[in-house]
């Protein structure tokens, strides 16, 4: 291992936010980025980002986490920026069973467009809204479990669980990512493009939290 | 609710309370740059006195102003009519009266028709939850908050099921449309805001309800108070826009105008687009919203009205009513008499004196070119990847100058068309 690897190790992820309209895709990463909620956020059109750092490990990791519009009419566009993703939060809105019903097609969307993520979420938003949910919290763990995905359920507004949700993906891609692949001529010419991608890892486990299980 | 004290001449007039901002989010909006400036904005009064007795209107002076200084909040809707070719410059106030009468009897009948198959429609309620299921069978009436109406018996047209699945989508948008501003705070607004843009897609199955198209259609119903003069103010815009929001599952429309944009940087300024070429950023995917929207995003609400108006005051072409009115003379127009020269707007000048009147760049992709050029040096210096690009056009929300950047994008022009005429 060189000096250089030592001192200058940078961390850089992609991350994409997806999942039907106006679920609160938007609200929730500027949530984990600014600690903002916006309750007259517009429907993105197109694609945004922002970008955040923890420190794993005494290495400051940062993410780059791409918010994408939701009406499935942009999928045409908003695909392309899938590519070099390696984690993904599917997110859906717990009082829309239709949001909840599309999760099989953003997962879908995901694995044609992307072969890089090695850690997705799933994410029930909207916690806070407990009196008309319309999707269990059972249901929202099962789906994880079947698809392989991490599960949380979270609130933009009162914050619950959103920093919890981002940094578990964060923090799995980290650990998915040998040292090996780190240290690779490869990686570090994809890094400085700013396209960190890495080949999927089979063995995942699934975890599941909730925030308001009861 | 609307504040009118004129005091132009002391130069302090309000014009941000034309459209007031909910007081809870005065500190989250863009600051407005519009003033409304003596001898340069169209003003009610030079407004009035364009007309002739009997209601022809002097387009020629008209265009003049507004491409000099905009046009003063209270008079937008009536001049924006013209500007977008709904009214016949030439015609007079009976003529035009005739016109807005048809069209309104024309704009309820669709309504009628729309609310025979959606009782929503023009009830004053609007719906944020799916009324039917996908496969066009009734939705179960436990499985969904009661909203007013749901479909009772299957649904076996195509057209009919496209359109009522598309009604929540609508009304998802409707209910995070400019919510700023005091205007839609009132819910009957935000439902008339819901009816036309359901009623439009209704009529317009081929490109249907794409998220953008309420940006647009939002100050047409602050501006003109007949919901009927609203759609057609909005149908009229929609007449240019259109063809961006035409998506299919591999492709959007907007891509053609991003495609003109890659040109129009490759012509005018090789080495910037060299470097987003580098960067992956060749397909200029990331100027999607300016053009979708026409920088509603990036202004405040009234400097994003005043862009729109120069921008459609410098593409102005006087054929513009009757080509939209009589669609099978289109072609009568492409000989032009070089004393109507001046009946053109700026922008649209330009191609009819180079003898290019045939399909052509609008001037929004222009606009666009203009703001990446305000920052190229630090595109070329600074980005190293397409999220910087991202984050640098970002930087310049609440930061642009409408007329600053017409007036660029009317230089860019000049220089892409001479350029382009060498090659």
């Amino acid at each position: 291992m060189s000096d250089d690897d030592e001192r200058g190790e940078e961390y850089l992820f992609k991350i994409v936010i997806i999942g039907d309209s106006a679920v609160g895709k938007s609200n929730l990463l500027t949530r984990y980025a600014r600690n903002e909620f916006n309750p007259n956020s517009k429907a993105t059109i197109g694609v945004e980002f922002q970008t955040q750092s923890m420190v794993i490990d005494g290495k400051e990791v940062k993410a780059q986490i791409w918010d994408t519009a939701g009406q499935e009419r942009f999928r045409a566009v908003t695909s392309a920026y899938y590519r070099g993703a390696v984690g993904a939060l599917v997110v859906y809105d717990i009082t829309r069973s239709s949001t909840f019903e599309n999760v099989g097609r953003w997962l879908d969307e995901l694995n044609t467009h992307s072969d890089t993520t090695v850690a997705k979420m799933l994410i029930g938003n909207k916690c806070d809204l407990e009196s008309i949910r319309a999707v269990s919290v059972e249901e929202g763990k099962s789906l994880a479990e079947s698809e392989g995905l991490f599960f949380m359920e979270t609130s933009a507004l009162d914050s619950t669980n959103v920093k919890t949700a981002f940094e578990m993906v964060i923090r799995e891609i980290y650990s998915n990512m040998s040292r090996k692949q780190l240290n690779s001529d490869s990686y570090k010419e994809e890094l400085s493009s700013n396209r960190v991608s890495l080949v999927k890892n089979d063995n995942e486990g699934t975890k599941t939290f909730s925030c308001c299980s009861r | 609710m609307i504040c009118c004290g004129y005091m132009w001449k002391s130069g302090g007039e309000d014009l941000q309370g034309f459209y007031p901002v909910r007081s809870e989010y005065v500190a989250d909006v863009p600051r407005t740059r519009f003033k409304s400036r003596a001898g340069k904005t169209l003003s009610a009064r030079r407004w009035h006195a364009a007309f002739t007795e009997d209601g022809n209107l002097d387009m020629e002076r008209v265009l003049r102003r507004i491409q000099r200084g905009g046009i003063h909040p209270s008079i937008k809707g009536e001049v924006w009519e013209f500007l977008l070719g709904g009214y016949d410059p030439d015609s007079t106030f009976e003529e035009r009266n005739i016109l807005r009468n048809h069209r309104r009897e024309q704009y309820y009948a669709w309504k009628e028709e729309c609310r025979r198959m959606v009782p929503l429609i023009g009830s004053g309620k609007f719906v944020t939850m799916a009324v039917v299921a996908e496969d066009g069978q009734p939705l179960e009436e436990s499985s969904v908050e009661n909203q007013g109406w749901l479909v009772k018996t299957a649904i076996t047209d195509k057209r009919l099921l496209q359109w009522m699945l598309v009604l929540s989508q609508i009304g998802l948008d409707v209910v995070r449309t400019d919510r700023y501003l005091s205007f839609y705070e009132n819910e009957s607004n935000q439902a008339r805001l819901w009816d036309i843009l359901s009623i439009y897609t209704w009529l317009n199955p081929d490109i249907g309800y794409v998220q953008g198209m309420n940006d647009i259609c939002s100050p047409m119903i602050i501006l003109l108070e007949d919901e009927a003069d609203a759609f057609w103010c909005f149908e009229r815009a929609m007449r240019r826009l259109r063809e961006n929001f035409r998506t299919t599952a591999t492709s959007m429309g907007v891509q053609t105008q991003l495609g003109m944009l890659s040109q129009v940087i490759k012509t005018v300024d090789p080495r910037l687009h060299q470097h987003l070429e580098d960067l992956d950023g060749g397909e200029y995917l990331f100027a999607i919203r300016m053009l979708m929207v026409l920088f509603r995003r990036e202004f405040s609400f009234l400097d994003a009205l005043y862009l729109w108006e120069l921008m459609w005051a410098m593409e102005y072409n006087p054929n513009l009513f009757a080509s939209y009115e009589k669609p099978e003379n289109r072609n009568n127009f492409s000989q032009q008499d070089p004393r109507l020269l001046k009946k053109y707007g700026k922008f649209e000048r330009k191609y009819v004196k180079s003898g290019h009147n045939e399909q052509h760049n609008t001037l929004a992709v222009f606009v666009v070119a203009s703001v990446l050029e305000t920052k190229n040096k630090r595109l070329l210096k600074e980005a190293k990847g397409l999220d910087d690009v991202v984050q640098i056009l970002g930087d310049i929300a609440g930061n642009l100058d409408a007329r600053k950047a017409c007036k660029e994008a009317l230089k860019i022009h000049e220089k892409f068309l001479k350029k382009a005429n060498r090659q």
